[in-house]
């Protein structure tokens, strides 16, 4: 009994102490390498990131700009407007070849020798990170914005079919008996019920993995698949990291804002956000 | 064998060892009303649920509407204890889902539902005057007229064998009587076979035939029994 009270400190010692140990294991005992971390970073830091260079939203000398505004043709804006494009094709994408391998990888909705077989498909499509897609991608069609949609693509399949299907196994099991029982096909029970019931959350999901594909337009890229990516892989390889700290707070920015309008477009969907707004259909589109 | 539900030598549940409830024999007719009572937890659900081909029996036979098989699409319908509605979705969309039994699938998936389809579902939704809700979604709905809907949809289906799960329960006696009633008038008046389960013994005696699962002192499962009332 008193085992039982003290379970989640003991629990969290544990944790604690084995995690120490494998540290110890892994560094072989030798710390010395931390010794002058903190000078080295303040040397780096002032030395080579700060501050930031602002040139990163001023017109690059090639091509010549022919647009009213400098900031337009700045590696800034082309990067990072490329990002979003990418990150929202790859996400529309994913989202919609995601849906049908989700519901097929469902074990309330099919048997498990067609569930499991789906669910590993999913599963191996996500064990490979954005950056090994990419990788692939460029050397299968090159570089550019092209490999880097592929490579977002298939990862957004594998992580938003996961988090999908997770969300259709969560549904109630009452509206599903009641279509089963009526004889009803999953085709059809897939229209009429699951993704009713399961919409607010898919959509949610969306905005989610809209943002999440923003931030990892700036990793894809390093390996030439377009966007901020680019640039900032460019600007390390000739140690200009001023620019670099410049790009990324940029990205910085742009994730906020992206982060702040999916917080507030999730909460039209999701029943118990954090804060309700009202409908978004009573908004728009209710007739009153 | 003109039944619509005949059960013998019956064991349900979820595995061969935990055994709910055994039926030694039970045969229900078409235009039968019944009740099925018992305590919580004791099998109702899940018998329901046998009926339904939602599971299936451990051992014994079931047979609905004349077949062993899975029941043809429409002739079963099922209210669950928590109703099944889409509660985002409109008083409409959820009828229809009972209406789509009669049409194609390729129809019901398409959206160009036939009028007979459409017709169907209006006339269940002015059978249970919610006429003046169609367009209303479900969670703005009291719970008796979302019992309504659910009975709503179950009539556009157009079923030969109803089942209901404790379907009544948190509603006040004026309301349960507005449901009873208009469930009964459509059963009588069509002839269908409707099986309850309740956990209210008034209600359950509203049945023209009641059974009640309860555990023998021998058996470690529930047996069912007819009981007078």
């Amino acid at each position: 009994m008193n085992i039982q009270r003290k379970k989640y400190p003991i629990f969290l010692a544990f944790i604690l102490i084995t995690t120490y140990l494998v540290f110890v294991d892994l560094v072989d005992g030798d710390w010395s390498s931390l010794e002058n971390s903190l000078d080295n970073l303040s040397t780096f830091f002032y030395e080579s990131l700060w501050p930031p260079n602002w040139k990163v939203i001023e017109a690059q000398s090639y091509p010549v700009c022919e647009r009213n505004w400098d900031f337009l043709c700045s590696p800034a804006y082309i990067g990072i407007t490329e990002t979003l494009k990418i990150a929202f094709v790859a996400t529309g994408l994913g989202f919609i070849i995601g849906l049908p391998l989700a519901t097929l990888a469902s074990r309330n909705l099919y048997s498990d020798s067609i569930a499991i077989p789906f669910r590993l498909l999913l599963s191996a499509m996500r064990t490979l990170p954005s950056i090994i897609w990419a990788i692939f991608f460029v050397i299968l069609v090159g570089l550019g914005p092209i490999s880097g949609v592929l490579a977002m693509t298939f990862y957004t399949i594998g992580y938003l079919g996961k988090l999908q299907y997770e969300a259709i196994e969560g549904l109630s099991n009452d509206p599903l008996d009641a279509a089963k029982a009526m004889g009803l096909k999953n085709s059809e029970i897939i229209q009429r019920v699951v993704i009713p019931e399961t919409a607010n959350n898919l959509i949610s999901q969306l905005f989610f993995m809209f943002e999440y594909n923003v931030r990892h337009g700036s990793v894809i890229g390093i390996v030439g698949a377009g966007g901020i990516g680019y640039y900032i892989s460019t600007y390390l390889k000739f140690l200009q990291y001023d620019k670099v700290i410049a790009l990324l707070i940029i990205l910085f920015i742009v994730v906020v804002i992206i982060d702040l309008i999916s917080i507030k477009a999730r909460s039209y969907f999701i029943d118990n956000a954090t804060f309700k707004s009202p409908s978004l259909f009573e908004n728009f589109f209710r007739v009153k | 064998m003109c039944d619509v539900i005949y059960a013998t030598n019956l064991r349900i549940g979820y595995s061969s060892e935990s055994i709910l409830a055994e039926i030694k024999n039970l045969q229900i007719k078409k235009g039968e009303i019944v009740s099925i009572i018992g305590e919580s937890g004791i099998g109702k659900t899940t018998f329901l649920k046998n009926i339904a081909h939602l599971l299936k029996p451990i051992s014994g036979t079931l047979t609905i509407l004349n077949s062993d098989n899975a029941p043809e699409r429409g002739e079963v319908g099922y209210i669950p204890q928590k109703l099944g509605l889409i509660k985002h979705e409109t008083v409409f969309f959820n009828v229809l889902e009972g209406a789509i039994c009669n049409e194609s699938i390729l129809r019901s998936i398409s959206g160009l539902h036939e009028e007979k389809v459409i017709d169907k579902v209006e006339e269940a939704i002015e059978l249970m005057n919610l006429s003046n809700k169609i367009d209303e979604p479900i969670k703005r709905l009291s719970g008796g007229q979302q019992r309504r809907v659910a009975i709503a949809r179950t009539i556009a289906q157009g079923p030969k064998l109803i089942l209901a799960d404790e379907f009544l329960s948190e509603l006040d006696d004026k309301t349960v009587e507005n449901v009873w009633k208009a469930m009964m008038n459509y059963a009588d008046s069509n002839a269908i076979t409707l099986v309850i389960v309740e956990h209210n013994i008034e209600r359950a005696k509203l049945a023209n035939r009641c059974f009640k699962l309860e555990k023998n002192d021998k058996l470690e499962y529930s047996v069912l029994t007819e009981v007078k009332i």
